[in-house]
């Protein structure tokens, strides 16, 4: 409660209801034994970004890395949730306050956010999710491991298995936002449906926000409409409107999820997955801190580090030939060879390589 | 162009304006009677998830409509308790309504489910095609898309315009928000009228936010309607606190939506964060310019005490 109470007078005690959320976070946690001691043991902190736990994203798999943390190494985890962006610099504050061991920032939402406080808290520890903390001049901050994933790798996979799943030629791309991470794995997965077929049509939409899922369902059934059978759904929490409106229209429409397996949505619509290992990279940055060996600075993460893949769930259900592709191109993305567009700028200069 | 321009284009427009429309109906209803409701956002998120609480606890998703409707009685009686019996500041009140749905619902998940965030999947509304309608010519294909959910949803504009408009009941309610005094003195219990107009715009919100958790979706997740109920206002406001052009403003905010949705789809020139804040900056100008001064009902915001 006092770590409520800290934010409460950190936010110059205006009531938020980031404060109510928070208030809630931590009563919880104080049921657990360790809470009493705060002072020793450390406390595992993460801030979440709108889409918020159960995103079954990388919210979500932040959580686990924060649970492995509290196996590992003891001490507490407390999840502060946000729903809206005014929210973010009171719970980094709080976090901070708090007495946190790490305060893991969930997203590229939080990047400004999150490099404010950082800058004004030079001895505390962050890692920063999805995007790069730099100063003013552009010198990342030392005091953040801002880990960004190469998503576009990841997609780039599950480009194949939808070209080369697609009998229509018509593929769609259903994003939240279009934030940096987004735009990568669209251009990853666009060069990698070129890469089997450039004739292969790719539409790619936008619902507007991470949490809309009724949007997101409008936004699935017009493709549907134009004959979109697979489809990518990289629209957070709302995406489950996509689940809904696939389902609905039976057999032979696929769906690739990302950030996580999400096959139990749509068990018999689901694809594949394009995944993205966070809760791996916050366990590595925790356990940085806890053996003394935190270093800040960006660090990118990819196939090369076994850091993003296909879903592993259900990858022996993909047929002999597509799972041949997607090792051919694993290969020449780790070797050097392939390299898959990250931006749009690189995507409209990419040129499909042999498999 | 003529494969963006189909009935389904139609359809999505129509779906997304229900859960603008509903809630709109229910602001509009509240504040000709003189109480100033900006709670809708927070009774429609109290109403999706007691629809998703009851499909799920009952497995029958009508009876889910009827948890939408009790939730609705709650969140709109705490309104009238709040801003009519007691009469607390009105705007202040009904965002205790907007913190309270936002915060609780959310918080209640993982209590009822386990899971943060988003609910798993509840028994939904089936969509029941209309007898016969369809087969009319012209109209008849668009008809086709439609459900009898939409039809009702659609139905109460009408009903909600005729008692307000042409009925007694309607008439008083409509004085106590033109003058609560004049009203007062003219025999109506004007508490009374402001009580039941308060309770009746949460259920109508309830029942918007019910639209998108069952019968759109089958699913309740956290700040799910993404400011439809502040869309609501907007639109009472730009319809100038009347039934029949405010129900047009949210048709052209869900085909606004419909349109920066999927015309995505065909081509990737457009800008759509543009396209997405278009109806916005349309309603702002048209504001601004020929609508003229959005008047309300003269006596709105202002609590009834008797001399």
């Amino acid at each position: 409660m006092t770590t409520a109470f800290s934010a409460f007078l950190a936010t110059g005690g205006r009531i938020h209801r980031a404060a109510l959320f928070s208030l809630a976070t931590v009563a919880t946690s104080a049921f657990m034994p360790l809470a009493a001691q705060a002072g020793d043991a450390p406390i595992w902190t993460m801030i979440t970004d709108q889409n918020g736990l159960g995103d079954h994203g990388f919210n979500d798999l932040a959580k686990l890395g924060l649970d492995k943390s509290v196996e590992a190494f003891g001490g507490r985890a407390q999840v502060i949730q946000s729903t809206d962006q005014s929210q973010f610099v009171p719970n980094l504050l709080q976090a901070v306050a708090g007495g946190s061991t790490m305060v893991v920032g969930v997203g590229s939402l939080l990047n400004d956010a999150l490099t404010e406080v950082a800058s004004s808290r030079p001895d505390a520890h962050f890692t920063l999710i999805d995007a790069v903390s730099t100063d003013d001049d552009g010198t990342p901050l030392l005091n953040v491991a801002s880990v960004t994933f190469r998503e576009q790798e990841a997609a780039f996979l599950a480009g194949i298995v939808a070209a080369m799943t697609s009998k229509t030629g018509h593929i769609g791309f259903v994003g939240g936002m279009e934030t940096p991470p987004v735009v990568r794995f669209l251009a990853g997965y666009k060069a990698g449906v070129a890469t089997i077929d450039p004739k292969i049509k790719v539409s790619h939409a936008f619902v507007g926000s991470f949490r809309d899922p009724a949007k997101a369902k409008v936004l699935a059934e017009g493709m549907f409409d134009s004959d979109v059978d697979v489809i990518m759904d990289v629209a957070g929490g709302g995406g489950r409107g996509i689940y809904d409106a696939i389902i609905a229209e039976g057999a032979d429409h696929w769906v690739i999820a990302a950030d996580t397996c999400k096959g139990h949505l749509a068990p018999n619509n689901f694809l594949t997955s394009a995944v993205k290992d966070v809760a791996g990279a916050v366990f590595y940055e925790n356990k940085a801190v806890h053996e003394g060996t935190f270093e800040g600075g960006p660090q990118s993460l990819g196939l090369a580090e076994g850091a993003v893949g296909l879903c592993a769930d259900n990858i022996d259900t993909l047929p002999a030939e597509i799972l041949a592709k997607v090792d051919a191109a694993k290969n020449k993305i780790t070797s050097g060879e392939v390299t898959p567009p990250d931006t749009y700028e690189a995507l409209d200069a990419f040129v499909p390589a042999q498999l | 162009m003529s494969e963006f321009i189909t009935l389904s284009l139609f359809a999505s427009t129509l779906h997304l304006s229900v859960p603008v429309i509903l809630p709109m109906l229910g602001g509009l209803l509240c504040e000709r009677s003189g109480v100033v409701n900006i709670g809708l956002e927070g009774m429609m998120l109290s109403g999706a998830f007691g629809a998703v609480v009851f499909s799920y606890l009952t497995g029958n998703p009508w009876l889910g409509l009827g948890g939408a409707v009790l939730s609705g009685l709650i969140s709109g009686g705490m309104l009238a308790i709040m801003s009519v019996l007691l009469r607390g500041d009105q705007v202040i009140s009904s965002t205790a309504i907007n913190l309270i749905g936002a915060g609780l619902t959310a918080a209640l998940v993982p209590i009822i489910w386990g899971i943060d965030g988003t609910t798993p999947s509840v028994p939904k509304i089936p969509t029941l095609p209309l007898p016969l309608l369809p087969q009319l010519p012209v109209i008849g294909p668009l008809l086709g898309e439609l459900s009898m959910i939409d039809v009702l949803a659609f139905a109460l504009v009408f009903i909600v315009w005729w008692v307000l408009m042409r009925t007694d009941v309607g008439l008083r309610l409509r004085a106590c928000g033109e003058s609560a005094a004049a009203a007062d003195a003219a025999g109506i219990a004007v508490t009374r009228v402001r009580i039941a107009a308060v309770i009746l715009s949460g259920v109508l919100a309830a029942l918007g936010g019910a639209y998108l958790s069952i019968v759109t979706l089958d699913l309740f997740q956290a700040s799910m309607t993404q400011g439809r109920g502040f869309l609501a206002l907007a639109a009472m406001v730009f319809g100038k606190w009347r039934v029949g052009p405010a129900f047009l403003v949210c048709l052209g905010f869900g085909l606004a939506d419909a349109v920066a949705l999927r015309a995505q789809i065909f081509t990737d020139e457009l800008p759509h964060d543009l396209l997405f804040a278009l109806p916005y900056l349309l309603a702002l100008v048209a504001l601004a310019t020929f609508v003229g001064r959005a008047s309300g009902p003269a006596d709105v915001g202002k609590p009834f005490r008797r001399a």
